[in-house]
């Protein structure tokens, strides 16, 4: 890998998004408009009593730290598809430029844009509705590393799978992280869901660090378990997900998508 | 020998695009792909780039298999095509930044300002690609071609959409290019007087196979089989065209 390809490609969604009018909404306004919309609606709850003591702070939390999970896997999608709407593919594969390399440079530019998003939206949580989470990130570190994991896992599923049936199937990319959002016990804990479901939300890295971030919030400490459990699963994930996406991308090869994608 | 194709065959499904198509391209040589539409030049080409992989056969270029070295390869070469585009709301200069980026060039404002100038777009470098004219962002793309001062040049119709007089200009450029860096170039293109003026060798290929190939005269003689004076490889196209439409019926 060479750093320079990398940066090549972060120079190329940098200035994506400083001139996509579309990018920087993605970026910037869902995070903000999701925790305004949430954060009135906590302060209707809490002026009536309906909720138990730390909630708001469990759904603020919630709303910022899912809005970064699907902020970080729509954006790695998006990101891809930006290439095949302006028919760069051929443009860029042919250099020296890896697959590797590509994916390298995207993950890091989408990260930084993810928290670009979470930070606003921290913000306007702290400002406007005395939720702090500035002084709890260390603790929610590791359940934020899990979830930009599992993002990156299903971003690249994702974009192997665009690479594989093209733009036909270019709604997963906004939508695939919701299809998620029930099972993942984002707002409510994971003894909520039916019995005959939770087996399915044990099995998402997400569930385990939404879980994990309202034990902390809760006063009950960091969960090595939670942490541990959302790690391996998505240690699984992701190997899944790059052995996925290398054969669908020799298959792209092979039957001759990489020219024709569009 | 600086491109070796061997043996290079590629079937989609039930269709066979490149059928067992050979040949060799010897350094500082300029040498036109020809063939009416289908004959599989495109394939052949995306397959020198890697972008199509081969069902069988081998492609070696600078003396190295290309499957594996492709990195150290693509640094060395370079490609473009109308075809092909670039991301509309980045402007030209921020495209060229991309690709001058992508080959860690030392100067790389220098670079562009050099090549803008050769092909004549420095009025552009400030424009959206989605504001040019399809002419205008095919010397974008020449200029893309030439950003890592390439040994070997893939171009797929390079003035396709350029009036008379730029295409005029680019060929000139090409020319040069062989003459003073002893740049290699291999060329596909549907305008058979400029391949007569630009290459001093023809692969012509049908239904992806390689019909003839040599001098234009010597393609000349071998596809219409007469003795020819002068090449004429406009009949030549349209004697193979006219073959295949009758085939095909």
């Amino acid at each position: 890998m060479k750093p320079h390809r990398i940066k090549a490609v972060m120079l190329r969604h940098t200035y994506e998004a400083r001139r996509n009018l579309d990018r920087i909404i993605d970026m910037v306004y869902w995070p903000v408009l999701d925790i305004i919309v949430w954060g009135f609606f906590t302060i209707y709850l809490g002026r009536g009593n309906h909720l138990q003591p730390g909630m708001i702070s469990f759904m603020l939390g919630a709303i910022i730290l899912w809005g970064l999970f699907f902020g970080f896997q729509r954006d790695m999608a998006v990101g891809f598809l930006d290439e095949l709407w302006s028919r760069n593919l051929v443009n860029l594969f042919s250099t020296p430029l890896s697959v590797t390399e590509y994916m390298t440079g995207l993950i890091a530019v989408n990260v930084l844009k993810a928290m670009v998003g979470m930070t606003a939206a921290a913000l306007i949580a702290w400002v406007f509705y005395a939720f702090d989470i500035f002084p709890k990130l260390p603790a929610f570190l590791p359940f934020m590393l899990n979830l930009i994991l599992f993002a990156l896992a299903l971003g690249i599923i994702i974009t192997g799978l665009i690479f594989r049936y093209t733009t036909k199937i270019q709604g997963l990319a906004w939508s695939f992280a919701g299809l998620l959002m029930p099972l993942s016990c984002v707002l409510y804990p994971l003894k909520s869901l039916p019995s005959y479901l939770r087996p399915i939300a044990w099995m998402l890295p997400t569930t385990h660090s939404f879980e994990g971030m309202r034990q902390v919030l809760a006063g009950g400490g960091f969960s090595a378990s939670h942490f541990g459990w959302g790690l391996a699963l998505n240690v699984m994930y992701f190997i899944f997900a790059i052995v996925f996406f290398r054969l669908i991308f020799e298959s792209a090869r092979s039957r001759g998508l990489l020219v024709k994608l569009e | 020998m600086l491109i070796e194709i061997d043996h290079l065959t590629k079937i989609f499904g039930k269709f066979i695009a490149v059928n067992d198509v050979s040949f060799e391209v010897r350094p500082g040589e300029i040498v036109g792909l020809l063939g009416p539409n289908g004959a599989g030049k495109t394939t052949t080409i995306h397959m020198m780039l890697g972008l199509i992989s081969p069902t069988s056969g081998e492609v070696r270029i600078f003396g190295q298999r290309f499957e594996e070295h492709r990195q150290e390869i693509l640094e060395q070469m370079n490609f473009t095509s109308p075809y092909v585009a670039f991301p509309v709301r980045l402007t030209v200069f921020e495209n060229l930044m991309v690709f001058a980026r992508m080959y860690d060039l030392r100067n790389p404002r220098g670079k562009i300002a050099e090549l803008a100038k050769l092909f004549g777009i420095e009025e552009l470098l400030r424009k959206p690609v989605s504001r040019l004219s399809s002419g205008e962002t095919t010397r974008v793309g020449l200029c893309k071609a030439f950003m890592n001062d390439p040994k070997l040049l893939l171009l797929d119709e390079p003035t396709a959409y350029l009036d008379p007089q730029i295409a005029g200009q680019v060929k000139q450029i090409l020319l040069d290019m062989q003459r003073e860096r002893g740049t290699t170039i291999l060329y596909t293109s549907h305008n058979m007087a400029e391949v007569e003026k630009m290459c001093a060798r023809i692969i012509f290929l049908s239904r992806g196979r390689v019909l003839a190939s040599g001098t234009p005269i010597e393609v000349t003689q071998t596809i219409l089989k007469e003795d020819r004076d002068e090449p004429a490889l406009e009949e030549v196209f349209l004697h193979v065209a006219q073959r295949q439409t009758n085939e095909a019926a």
